[in-house]
């Protein structure tokens, strides 16, 4: 039986973290000043964005400088699907997952062929083809002023209407839509194509010695991490009712990276931790001295130099030293297994 | 007679000025155990990195079991059932032993489904299982490979070589930089494999593989020198030609 007591201390701070989310609308406002809610609403939006960079570099082995590219897909295909095609909610926000994915499948046919720095320099240069054909195309996208629209409601029946305009329901709906892809996240993780992206990212040609396609493998990946780029892009379109080719600079995309480093690559909730924790530090700081981002560019080389798996890797040593513990296995599977086992005893 | 199980035939492989494989015929009849010797530089490892995909040739062909492999990619071969291992061993070293075969056991697939649980597939773990035992692994599987000591990993490579379910197994220098005991016992599981199925070695131990091969072929500067059983090959003049340098001054040429 597993109770609150003998709950490993991982666990714990993930329990800790989840009531967090759940309650921070009701609980924030006791403690803090109100606008923290939408902070913390961003919060969730950077770390699925994170998380896609990190579905990449910490699990396949792929750095990429480009995830902004679906990010932008995403918040311009729901924004253009209200503006200009006229959709309502649901499909509007649907155009974007599938456009972000779709242009995720198209470069992904480049982009996998290729490893490391290759890699990261042809997700570059998409990026900035993206977001020249997007300042360019002002007619349709507004360029760098941006393009605003209206907030089609969620759902409507009779006079009732849900629509994103609350904010208590719009943290909500964040919420539930982020905690979906980072279920999906995990079970794809923990599925033999999980274990593919670790195979191709530990060493590829052995990997390809006993049967896995290395470049299948990459596409795969690369438009998975595309999907969830695209649903974090959708999200951040509709919290702020706005989209500019701004979301499409390569630097969104460099930010996701940073995000992931400090917060702990390879770890599921590690691109979390990094946003939340360079998002607080930028609104903390960047009323007090415009230049805060010096300050995150120390703790970016501290990182990569001192703590290689971010905050997340920070924490684990911390809670692997405690007295009570045992060596962890290093094996998912097999201590999924033995878990098993034991459950029929 | 059953048709063979690999049959080479002028196989070529040049890299620039150097010839490293030189129009090579090689004909494996099946069964057993055959070596493949030579001094540094025959082209043995060149012979096998063609076979399995990882380098074109120039010309030539392979014929495994009746199919033509020559430009298929390393995981299409493997998948139609050629194993190998590689001269510098080559495996997951960030990930566990059991991760290591389990993956490897899982790459024949051709779909992986993204929505199921790596723990659900009980035909996987037990195959996984029954491995990690033949080859005296089960000690350290939650131990990293990148951890495990030489000849262990090349024990853990051959078992990743073994999950694939492979027809054919090409094993490069399998026992370089093991003990003497560890060497034994792994020349002991490699003559018990090649009961069950075809295995080509390359090794640089004559001791081993003159007492376990049935049959040995013997490369010299990419070409095939002389093939037969190990008593014929020993007293081959050909074969202490080549070893020892038939003079003075061609030996200090091809140190």
């Amino acid at each position: 039986m597993r109770t609150l007591l003998n709950l490993e201390p991982m666990h714990l701070l993930g329990l800790i973290g989840a009531l967090f989310f759940l309650t921070a609308p009701f609980t924030i406002p006791l403690v803090a000043n109100d606008f923290w809610v939408s902070i913390v609403a961003e919060i969730m939006i950077w770390g699925l964005f994170a998380a896609s960079v990190n579905l990449l570099f910490g699990y396949t082995g792929l750095l990429s400088f480009g995830q902004a590219v679906y990010f932008g897909m995403g918040a311009y295909g729901v924004a253009l699907g209200v503006d200009v095609f006229g959709l309502s909610f649901w499909p509007a926000a649907l155009l974007g997952v599938v456009t972000a994915t779709v242009t995720a499948f198209v470069t992904g046919i480049f982009a996998a062929r290729l490893t490391w720095h290759y890699f990261a320099i042809i997700t570059v240069v998409f990026s900035l083809i993206f977001f020249f054909i997007a300042v360019g195309w002002k007619d349709l996208t507004g360029g760098d002023d941006g393009l605003p629209f209206n907030m089609p409601p969620l759902f409507k029946a009779g006079d009732f209407e849900l629509t994103l305009l609350n904010l208590t329901f719009q943290y909500y709906f964040i919420l539930v839509v982020v905690a979906v892809c980072f279920v999906l996240m995990r079970v794809i993780l923990k599925s033999p194509l999980g274990f593919a992206f670790v195979a191709v990212r530990e060493n590829a040609s052995r990997a390809g010695l006993v049967g896995y396609n290395p470049y299948m493998i990459r596409l795969v990946s690369f438009v998975f991490a595309g999907f969830f780029a695209g649903v974090a892009g959708v999200l951040f379109a509709l919290f702020s009712r706005y989209v500019s080719a701004q979301f499409m600079f390569w630097t969104v995309s460099g930010e996701g990276v940073v995000w992931m480093i400090v917060g702990g690559s390879g770890t599921l909730f590690g691109p979390v931790l990094g946003a939340a924790f360079l998002t607080i530090i930028r609104e903390e700081l960047s009323i007090y001295w415009e230049h805060y981002l010096l300050v995150v560019g120390v703790i970016v080389i501290l990182c990569v130099s001192y703590a290689p798996k971010g905050i997340m890797g920070l924490l684990n040593s911390c809670l692997d030293r405690g007295p009570k513990n045992s060596p962890k296995a290093t094996s998912a599977i097999s201590a999924a297994v033995a878990d098993q086992k034991g459950d029929l005893k | 007679m059953s048709a063979p199980v690999l049959q080479v035939e002028g196989l070529t492989k040049t890299f620039g000025g150097l010839t490293a494989v030189d129009k090579v015929n090689f004909f494996l009849p099946g069964g057993g155990l055959h070596a493949i010797i030579g001094p540094n530089g025959a082209g043995k490892t060149t012979f096998f990195n063609l076979i399995s995909g990882f380098l074109r040739s120039n010309s030539g062909s392979v014929i495994f079991n009746g199919e033509n492999i020559i430009g298929r990619k390393p995981h299409e071969i493997n998948r139609l059932g050629i194993a190998r291992t590689l001269q510098v061993k080559s495996v997951f070293t960030g990930l566990s032993v059991y991760d290591n075969v389990w993956i490897a056991a899982m790459g024949g697939s051709r779909f992986l489904n993204p929505f199921k649980s790596a723990r659900s597939y009980t035909s996987i773990t037990t195959r996984v299982e029954s491995l990690l035992e033949d080859m005296a692994l089960t000690g350290f599987t939650e131990e990293l490979a990148g951890n495990l000591s030489y000849g262990d990993v090349a024990l853990l490579e051959i078992a990743i070589a073994l999950a694939t379910q492979p027809k054919l197994l090409l094993l490069d220098e399998p026992v370089s930089g093991m003990s003497p005991s560890e060497t034994e016992r792994t020349v002991n599981i490699i003559r018990g494999l090649s009961k069950r199925l075809d295995v080509i070695l390359i090794e640089h131990d004559m001791e081993v593989v003159f007492g376990a091969a049935d049959m040995i072929t013997v490369m010299n500067q990419g070409a095939i020198l002389c093939e037969g059983p190990p008593e014929s090959i020993a007293k081959d003049p050909k074969v202490q030609e080549a070893y020892l340098g038939a003079s003075g001054d061609e030996e200090e040429f091809s140190a």
